[in-house]
């Protein structure tokens, strides 16, 4: 009897461990499938209201390695020049009127609408978060994560993958409690070139904004390496010389 | 019959979400880069004043008008900015035209609030060259150690302000570990009667320098100015998220053998020599019903005390009451001189605390945006409070319905003050 229980309960823990192995290989397969490590990125915020009016922001973003990633916004008038940055868990926003950075959280929001400030400078989910289930029972797989840290602005992610193409087809975020926040929903996919082809549109909904939502429209994605210089509160200002 | 209806149902089925399904589009010309911009800003600001008639700066700024007990004001901003690109180097401007309405008249002022040159040749390295803004200092509401920069308005702090001339450079490294980052600015500064002419003694050539690190996730600067136009001082200042929701700030400022003139009530001036030490805390907390609030502490260490400036509104009350008498407005003339140098500063005693609560979309109202703020004198007990409502629902248009609360004793600086209440409608379109 204790055999069995002793063979049950090793057969038990190395299958977790193998789901732990695979789950998180295959979300960091999901990050590269989703972006290069390093990159250069052009994206469209779009928030819609219920009555059907728009509000769009257009982004030229940077990222390198794990930690650090960078937005411009390029458009409308009254936001551009204003610039984001993230270094791990802090971040800043510049805005040329107050002629300095200041740090914000990642739980704000620079643009108003669904999207937040965690939305808009996100990093590698495997960054972020550690897998701590994943269900295959499905059509897709279903990967349950939970944060690394505090400082993440969602406690916990369930993620549905796309099986063949190994891409997320919606991420719920949800609080520590398993409240849902918001819904991502990933779709139109496109071949951006240097071997990318991924989803170019995701839309996003929240039972706490009921009747808004919010798309984000990728439309240039280049694989691209940067000096860490780039990332600092002093390069801030300065991000539009980037763009070529 | 079943099957036709079912035939039915899932064409409905089909047709009906790619119908609901809207597309969106990305025009790539909407991100093509072009070597030159030009843009800016337009503002109409009609201001409503409800006068304090006994106040001090009242009698101050009307003694010799009959103006009434309510005043309007018509203000109206053109800010027009333009950037030209090309290699490493980059040339940009911003002009600013205030016109203002009012029972003083018209007043037009235009200027250039900044205009400079930007060589970049790789980058960890810059140099500009011309009028810009620093904006040294981590503080909300108040910089003690932004030695280089016009004073911003607390009551408005965000507005944009006209920069100085200087030959500054930057040089940035990023390194890995707890220090991630070192920035050095250098900065030249000179002060001539042509050249930044208001900021302090003519004919010399400043210094000013700030070395900025990322330490422990912890922005500190490290900040001087010397060169004769002002006397030497020095700072610093740091700013760290305690918690993902939770950003702490402080600046610290010294002004070794700051000169200080005031006056008693008689008028008669004196000088104090001594060394001065500002000072900031604050910190921005974020709830979870996304509830900013943003506190502060100002000490004032080169403001005046309760008594000084109490001083002060009295010799303007008697300067007030001969100009009644006899008609002289001497006093007043020179009241109003020593209010330009110094006692017309924005704060200009010792303690102050600084609240603002912003909620953002209460009611899932998005892009409208109510705030509250108040700004405490706690040596006499005065204060101001500001409630105001943002709308930025249309692109590039914001909205914004101001009042003003003005709270204080006779004698005490907001007691003192032209107008008891004021009400203000910004309406600012961008381009």
């Amino acid at each position: 009897m204790l055999k069995t229980i002793t063979a049950f309960l090793v057969t038990l823990i190395l299958a977790s461990s193998a789901w732990a192995i695979d789950g998180a290989q295959l979300l960091k397969q999901v990050d590269r499938n989703l972006n290069p490590e390093s990159y250069e990125m052009y994206r469209k915020l779009i928030n819609v209201e219920p009555d059907g009016s728009k509000k769009e922001y257009t982004l030229f973003s940077v990222k390198k390695g794990q930690d650090k990633i960078a937005a411009l916004f390029l458009a409308p008038a009254s936001e551009k020049g204003r610039s984001t940055l993230r270094l791990g868990d802090n971040m800043w926003l510049y805005i040329p009127n107050v002629g300095k950075p200041i740090r914000i959280t990642s739980l704000q929001s620079v643009v108003g609408g669904v999207f937040n400030n965690a939305d808009i400078l996100s990093l590698d989910y495997s960054a972020e978060y550690n897998v701590e289930k994943l269900d295959e029972s499905g059509k897709e797989h279903l990967l349950y994560l939970k944060a690394k840290t505090r400082e993440v602005a969602y406690d916990r992610l369930r993620m549905w993958i796309d099986k063949s193409k190994i891409l997320p087809t919606k991420i719920e975020c949800l609080t520590e409690a398993n409240m849902l926040i918001k819904t991502l929903y990933f779709k139109d996919m496109k071949d951006f070139g240097g071997g990318l082809t991924r989803p170019s549109v995701i839309e996003t909904d929240s039972p706490l904004y009921k009747g808004y939502k919010s798309i984000m429209i990728f439309a240039r994605i280049k694989k691209k390496d940067f000096k860490d210089e780039i990332f600092t509160l002093t390069f801030m200002p300065n991000m539009e010389s980037l763009r070529k | 019959m079943n099957r036709a209806l079912i035939a039915v149902m899932l064409i409905f089925i089909a047709v009906f979400p790619a119908r609901a399904e809207e597309t969106y589009t990305f025009d790539p010309s909407e991100i093509e880069k072009k070597p030159y911009h030009f843009g800016g800003y337009i503002e109409a600001r009609p201001v409503f004043f409800w006068a304090d008639t006994n106040a001090a700066l009242y009698k101050l700024k009307y003694y010799n008008q009959d103006v009434g007990q309510t005043l309007q004001e018509y203000n109206f901003k053109l800010q027009l900015e333009g950037s030209y690109e090309k290699d490493m180097v980059r040339l940009y401007f911003k002009t600013n035209t205030d016109y203002k309405n009012s029972y003083l008249g018209n007043d037009e002022q235009s200027t250039f609030y900044e205009a400079y040159g930007t060589f970049k040749p790789s980058e960890s390295l810059k140099a500009d060259a011309g009028k810009r803004n620093f904006k040294w200092g981590k503080g909300y509401a108040w910089n003690p150690v932004a030695f280089i920069d016009r004073p911003k308005d607390p009551e408005d702090p965000e507005v944009g302000v006209e920069g100085y001339t200087a030959l500054s450079a930057d040089y940035v490294k990023s390194f890995a570990g707890p220090l991630k980052t070192v920035s050095i600015t250098p900065v030249l500064f000179p002060v001539t009667k042509e050249i930044n002419k208001s900021f302090g003694n003519r004919d010399y050539l400043n210094l000013a320098g700030k070395i900025y690190f990322l330490l422990y996730d912890t922005d500190i600067d490290l900040i001087f100015l010397t060169g004769g136009s002002k006397t030497t001082r020095y700072g610093a200042d740091f700013s760290r998220n305690a918690t993902a929701n939770w950003e702490v700030h402080g600046e610290f400022a010294c002004f070794p053998g700051y000169q200080r003139t005031f006056i008693d009530r008689s008028g008669k001036s004196y000088t104090d020599e001594y060394n001065a030490v500002s000072y900031l805390i604050g910190t921005r907390y974020l709830t979870s019903r996304e509830t900013t609030f943003i506190f502060e502490y100002y000490r004032n260490g080169t403001g005046f005390t309760k008594n000084e400036m109490r001083d002060y509104f009295g010799y303007i009350d008697d300067g007030y009451r001969a100009y009644l008498n006899t008609g002289n407005d001497a006093a007043l003339q020179r009241a109003a001189t020593l209010s330009e140098k110094n006692y017309g500063r924005i704060n200009p005693m010792r303690d102050y605390l600084y609240l603002r609560i912003v909620q953002k979309e209460p009611f899932d109202i998005l892009y409208f945006t109510p705030a509250i703020t108040t700004i405490l004198n706690l040596n006499d007990g005065s204060f101001n409070l500001s409630p105001e409502i943002v709308y930025t629902r249309i692109t590039n248009l914001e909205l914004r319905l101001k009042a003003g609360i003005i709270v204080g004793s006779p004698g005490s600086e907001y007691g003192e003050k032209a107008n008891d209440y004021r009400l203000e409608i910004r309406a600012g379109y961008y381009f």
